[in-house]
């Protein structure tokens, strides 16, 4: 059934059911992606998934349900769970469907040449990344997985009030992920690029080496002596970190207590050098929308400036308690998921000199490249983070060693008031991103 | 869920290129979510997954769809796309599907449904008021209960042909305790593979203490020292330790293509000979049990290793066409969008001789982990980190003031060397692990033990 179909016999069915106001929230992807190992392919996967999530308006409350099941006998379910769920919810805000915003961006997201791509074609780059990566040094023991795939996915947003809000996006990647040895040693890493337009733009033979570089440079890795060090968050890792703490920012979070940022409105909260960004109209990166999960016109909005918090990310309904204007910033987890907050594509704005020239101005210090277990040694309400990690030890200006077995431990409400410097090197990999940032001192436990 | 003459023809256009087996996995789930913050309801949520997935073996090259248009027309034409992916020909398959028997090990006295509402709201309440009262500086309370029922129809060209369904329940209890600047959570979420009958024969208030009395206490710790220590892990969800220093590694995932640890090294001393460790997904109505694999395989008690020498993998079909080893009911997935892995069930280290006090007046001067947060591995190269929620230190044999901010690393080969001490106490904690066929239910259990010397990520100076 196709899903316009499915909505406009629902609305009528749930108007019959006694239901005053409705909407549907739709999201379809379809996915081709190979693996390939010792030059055969491993895995070939087609995948398509479609669901959609419900949400009315009954006996003046909003209930909500979901289904993957997009056919006539998922109706009376949808109608008489979100019933039975508005039934028991005990808020008292209005939680009033959205007629729509009076004008949306133009951005263009959705590349069909890349959803063409044949699949032959992904087969013929993760092979071809795997011969490029074996063929490159001796060392390298095994490569686990070479990768390839090409995804899309659509969003659809209506309801009763009129909304009708619709989206496309696409993603190629190529990735490789290998093992290397030496001894008795043996170290793992890899890469991966992208592209939002053309398949034949990801650069094959950059990939293979970016990923053995990445994996040789870690053999001979030891532990360094446990001390406070200078440390420089290498941008991946400084991503993952910023990733796994910006919830602080979602005004849900602060209402519910879960962010230590509650009441800092306005207030200095970290170094000047420090302005953090929203910018979903941002063309050409990963977390680029037009609209948010409650079909609000999406737009860019500056959360830090130069060290201020100027706003926090708001719905519709965080904002109307806060007494402010939504953000933009809806969201839901998939189509399971309730009405929550999160940012769209957030960046910190970076400095202007190199990784490099901050390796080359650190005298002794650590270069963090990878961050391990952040989904449990990280606590955003306390902003506490204690980490396994890996990178290199920097000394007179140089790295002079790669670095392993060690923890890096802080908090992060006060890093945001201790970074030295931002890098140039912003790249957007994902929906969070950061530059690398040199941070004065760092508690590292080693041997 | 699907007829035998449809499911049939799904294989046979599977294997219309030259595919050797092929199988199906269809999922019916309702999920239902009920969360309460502050002691207000603010959450309720319930849901239909409805797929199928449907993979296509080659020797071990395997090709997997799924989808969730489940007309006839459509899953036929997505098994002919999916055998595309071989180059062969095959001949028509008939099929004698035997349905399998087995023996439901895990009754369910009362079944989730949306009727329970007003019920569970009554619990969650009780958990409010047991956790606002735990601690005097809890500001913040929230309290869960998600409850799934899964439905599955496994059948493949072998001629088998499961179905069962399977029934979870977990609470979710947390408290912020608040001093000043500092905030701290903390955290209990018992789990079982039952209905809402694990909630009533739960003590709900003392598990809220428990979470309440963790947050007031750490939001007042100083922070954890930096270095090596030998470090006492409490029983229960410490088995966590085990789980992720080890238990991935003996996954045939990695071991099948000689990406751990652990790869031929059956029959060696890996382990303290204190180190017993066993995963067993047959336990009644355990959080990790299920009664037959996502492969349709019934599960069984596995013997990982014994006084401390390695006796055996976890292996899923391809595991086992790879390792030539017989699969051990280990193949596990999400849903039918993950195709099956190998993976843990309930896992745990079996009981030793010593007292949780001997092991504390033995220790000169390391940290008591009392609970434990979740944590992850390398399993090429057995690298682990974890985190501890609730610590302390021990001084002179005793325990002392509470730390926070540790974490645990190490590798996993010399963690399970450097075991010195087990305890007579095995208890079991729920989770929930994360890898590539998706996010489980998992046991992780054993009795309180100590390990001689681990590296704590704490704070230098402070």
């Amino acid at each position: 059934m196709n899903i316009t179909d499915f909505q406009e016999m629902l609305f009528r069915q749930g108007e019959q059911y006694g239901y005053t106001d409705m909407e549907i929230y739709y999201s379809g992807s379809r996915a081709i992606s190979v693996v390939v190992r010792q030059s055969e392919v491993d895995t070939y996967r087609i995948t398509e998934t479609n669901g959609l999530s419900f949400r009315g308006v009954i006996g003046g409350k909003m209930g909500y349900a979901f289904t993957e099941k997009i056919a006539e006998d998922s109706m009376m379910f949808l109608l008489e769970e979100a019933e039975g769920n508005a039934a028991v919810l005990e808020m008292e805000d209005d939680d009033e469907l959205f007629a729509g915003s009076e004008q949306y961006p133009q951005l263009n997201t959705y590349s069909a040449l890349l959803m063409q791509t044949d699949p032959d074609i992904l087969i013929q780059a993760a092979q071809k990344v795997e011969r490029a990566v074996l063929a490159s040094d001796e060392r390298i023991s095994m490569v686990r997985q070479s990768a390839a795939s090409v995804r899309e996915h659509e969003l659809l947003i209506a309801n009763t009030r009129g909304l009708h809000c619709h989206q496309q996006d696409s993603v190629g990647s190529v990735s490789v992920y290998l093992l290397a040895g030496e001894g008795q040693d043996t170290v793992t890493g890899g890469w991966f690029e992208y592209s939002l337009t053309d398949f034949s733009e990801i650069q094959l033979e950059q990939i293979a080496a970016r990923a053995v570089e990445e994996t040789v440079s870690k053999l001979g890795a030891a532990s360094v002596p446990s001390d406070n060090y200078p440390v420089i968050l290498r941008e991946d890792a400084a991503s993952s970190l910023l990733q796994t703490h910006a919830s602080i920012f979602s005004a849900e979070n602060v209402e519910k207590g879960f962010s230590s940022l509650v009441g800092k409105l306005g207030q200095r909260i970290a170094g000047s050098n420090i302005t953090l960004i929203d910018d979903p109209l941002m063309p050409g990166v990963p977390g680029a929308s037009i609209f948010d999960a409650e079909g609000v016109a999406a737009r860019r909005n500056e959360l830090i400036q130069e060290g201020t918090l100027m706003t926090f990310l708001h719905n519709r309904k965080t904002a109307a308690k806060a007494g402010a204007e939504t953000t933009g910033n809806a969201s839901k987890g998939g189509y399971k998921g309730k009405i929550g907050v999160s940012y769209h594509n957030l960046y910190l704005q970076p400095g202007t000199r190199s990784l490099d020239e901050l390796i080359a101005s650190t005298e002794r210090g650590i270069l963090i490249t990878e961050l391990q277990g952040l989904h449990a040694g990280t606590n955003p309400t306390s902003g506490n983070f204690s980490l396994a990690c890996l990178g290199y030890l920097i000394e007179n200006g140089k790295i002079s060693r790669p670095v392993n077995q060690i923890t890096v431990s802080g908090n992060f409400y006060d890093l945001l008031g201790e970074v030295e410097e931002l890098g140039n090197d912003l790249r957007f990999t994902g929906s969070c991103t950061s530059p690398s940032l040199k941070i004065a001192s760092l508690s590292i436990s080693g041997s | 869920m699907l007829q035998p003459a449809l499911v049939e023809k799904i294989l046979n256009a599977a294997l219309e290129s030259g595919g050797d087996f092929a199988e199906i996995f269809v999922e019916d789930r309702t999920d239902r979510d009920l969360g309460m913050l502050g002691g207000v309801v603010e959450r309720a949520l319930s849901g239909r997954d409805y797929g199928i997935g449907i993979r296509i073996l080659q020797g071990v090259f395997s090709v997997y769809a799924y989808t969730s248009d489940l007309r006839e027309e459509y899953l036929i034409e997505t098994a002919r796309k999916a055998a595309r992916a071989l180059k062969g020909s095959s001949g028509d398959l008939v099929l004698n599907f035997n349905q399998i028997q087995f023996e439901d090990r895990h009754p369910i006295l009362q079944r989730p449904s949306a009727a329970q509402n007003s019920r569970k709201i009554e619990l969650m309440r009780q958990a409010h008021e047991a956790l606002k009262t735990s601690h005097p500086l809890i500001e913040q309370t929230s309290v869960g209960i998600l409850n799934w029922e899964q439905k599955v129809l496994i059948a493949n060209s072998d001629g088998l042909w499961a179905e069962d369904t399977r029934t979870y329940t977990r609470m979710r209890m947390s408290a912020i305790a608040v001093d000043g600047t500092q905030r701290q959570s903390g955290f209990r979420g018992p789990g079982a593979y039952a209905g809402l009958e694990l909630l009533e024969q739960m003590d709900i208030a003392a598990e809220a203490r428990e979470a309440g009395r963790i947050a007031g206490t750490m939001v007042k710790a100083g922070y954890a020292p930096s270095g090596q220590f030998p470090v006492v892990i409490e029983n229960g969800f410490g088995g966590v330790l085990f789980h992720e220093a080890c238990g991935h590694g003996l996954e045939s995932t990695a071991v099948g293509i000689g990406a751990s640890v652990f790869a031929g090294k059956l029959g060696q001393q890996i382990a303290s000979p204190l180190v017993t460790a066993i995963d067993d997904g047959t336990i009644p109505n355990a959080w990790g049990s299920l009664n037959i694999d996502d492969e349709g395989m019934p599960t069984q008690r596995n013997v990982l290793i014994e006084n401390g020498i390695l006796k055996g993998y976890l292996i899923d079909k391809v595991g086992s066409r790879r390792m030539n080893m017989p699969p051990t009911g280990s193949g596990r997935r999400q849903s039918y969008k993950f195709a099956p892995a190998s993976r843990m069930n309930n896992t745990f280290i079996a009981e030793g001789s010593s007292t949780r006090e001997e092991m504390i007046a033995n220790t000169e001067y390391g940290i008591y982990a009392k609970s434990m947060g979740g944590g992850s591995v390398n399993t090429a190269t057995s690298d682990f980190n974890f985190a501890i929620n609730e610590a302390y230190m021990i001084r002179n044999g005793q325990i002392a003031e509470p730390v926070k901010g540790a974490t645990l690393i190490g590798k996993g080969l010399e963690a399970l060397q450097h075991i010195d001490m087990v305890g007579n106490n095995l208890d079991h904690g729920q989770g929930m692990c994360g890898s590539i066929s998706g996010s489980l239910p998992v046991n992780c259990g054993q009795p309180t033990l100590r390990v001689s010397k681990m590296t704590i990520g704490g704070r230098k100076g402070e």
